[in-house]
């Protein structure tokens, strides 16, 4: 049963996919791509990586979605053409280059060494000194932890990126987020789910330690709920100029790479962890580090500044 | 028990996934948009089942994402149905 449940799953985000690839219409296509996130993250669980399967629901279902949709919202305002679909040649090379890139990795798995290569044991073995009970967080905070305050500093610079292509004249304004009218739903959807939304993000971060989840899943949750309550016009769009919003948005990896030198004084090397107090030190850079990216993700969806600082 | 469970999922996927590639087909965008709510409640249905039938632990999380996020994808197309009926916005940049 099981297997008959895979083939069907598989065969599903195929046929999506597929979907995706023919849409006529740039806003079809982005909706069937939200619809692909989901559904992908299904296909996650059903390999048992329910924390791969959260970050691909919340990062590819609903961050990417609103990205791309403000993006082709945005291009159709301003009547930019893509109006051109691409060539059936063109997407006859896409289809085959992609095509070729599957068989690729296909076979490479197919010829991995039986059993495969794995530091499964070793990590599971070093589990116990770090405190927690989720190997994905140990190995995201703990045994790489270098690799995750650059993935951090990333996405801070990512913004930067953004807010850079504002006119000189709407530096430190604020973005142009909110819809020019905001219909009665979603007035009544921004009151609704925030509330419950900010409980399974926090939820979502605490559980990181020992279940499935981490700041990425938590950051995107409470970014989501934020720009909810700005497209409603519930709550107007930040300025990008203000001290406070920009302490946020630096304070995570600040508070991280401020741990990982105190590492050299108090445990001998950097971003190392004093015996038994690596757990609390772990949880409290992940908070930190959470309402960092959250502020981060909403900030990159809102997009550069569209109006002067003060009005 | 949990082969029951798991033909039930099996047997919600394949009713979302037949509803969901109707709906995609569907004249207005904000008709297409409820393949993604249709995705929402079907996909957290079947994970909660699959979750019960195998027991592993944070698949009801999952579930949970899936719900909220469908929610949120909704309200995140009405930021492109709006500006799409109003090509002139309040902000002429």
């Amino acid at each position: 049963m099981t297997l008959l449940l895979d083939l069907a799953l598989a065969a599903w985000l195929l046929a999506l996919a597929m979907h995706i690839g023919r849409a006529g219409e740039d806003r079809n296509a982005i909706i069937a791509f939200i619809a692909f996130g989901l559904l992908l993250g299904l296909g996650w669980v059903r390999v048992s990586a329910p924390d791969v399967a959260l970050t691909e629901v919340a990062i590819g279902g609903g961050g990417t979605g609103i990205l791309l949709l403000r993006a082709e919202a945005h291009l159709r305002k301003r009547r930019v053409g893509l109006a051109r679909p691409m060539s059936g040649a063109g997407k006859a090379v896409a289809a085959l280059v992609c095509g070729a890139v599957t068989l690729g990795l296909a076979v490479a798995v197919l010829t991995l060494p039986n059993p495969a290569p794995s530091l499964a044991p070793a990590s599971a073995a070093a589990l116990e000194g770090t405190g927690l009970g989720n190997p994905v967080t140990a190995v995201l905070l703990a045994y790489r932890a270098l690799d995750t305050v650059l993935e951090k500093v990333v996405v801070v610079l990512a913004l930067i990126g953004v807010w850079s292509l504002a006119p000189d004249a709407f530096w430190g304004g604020a973005p142009a987020l909110r819809s020019a009218m905001a219909p009665a739903s979603l007035t009544y959807l921004a009151r609704l789910l925030p509330p419950f939304g900010v409980v399974i993000g926090i939820y979502m971060f605490w559980a990181g330690a020992d279940a499935p989840g981490g700041t990425f899943q938590a950051g995107m949750v409470l970014a989501a709920m934020w720009l909810l309550v700005i497209l409603a016009g519930l709550r107007p769009e930040p300025e990008t100029g203000r001290l406070a919003l920009r302490l946020l948005l630096v304070g995570g990896p600040a508070i991280f790479l401020l741990i990982g030198f105190l590492g050299f004084a108090i445990a001998g090397g950097f971003l190392a962890y004093p015996e038994g107090a690596a757990k609390p030190l772990i949880i409290g850079m992940e908070a930190a580090l959470a309402v960092s990216l959250a502020v981060t993700l909403a900030l990159l969806v809102a997009g550069p500044a569209r109006k002067a600082p003060g009005s | 028990m949990a082969d029951i469970l798991t033909g039930a999922a099996l047997f919600i996927l394949a009713v979302t996934a037949a509803g969901l590639f109707r709906t995609l087909r569907a004249g207005a965008p904000a008709e297409r948009l409820m393949a993604v709510q249709l995705l929402g409640t079907g996909g957290a249905a079947a994970l909660l089942l699959l979750g019960t039938a195998s027991g592993a632990e944070g698949v009801s999380d999952v579930a949970l994402l899936l719900v909220l996020f469908a929610a949120f994808s909704c309200a995140a197309f009405a930021l492109g149905g709006d500006r799409s009926t109003r090509p002139e916005g309040e902000d002429g940049a």
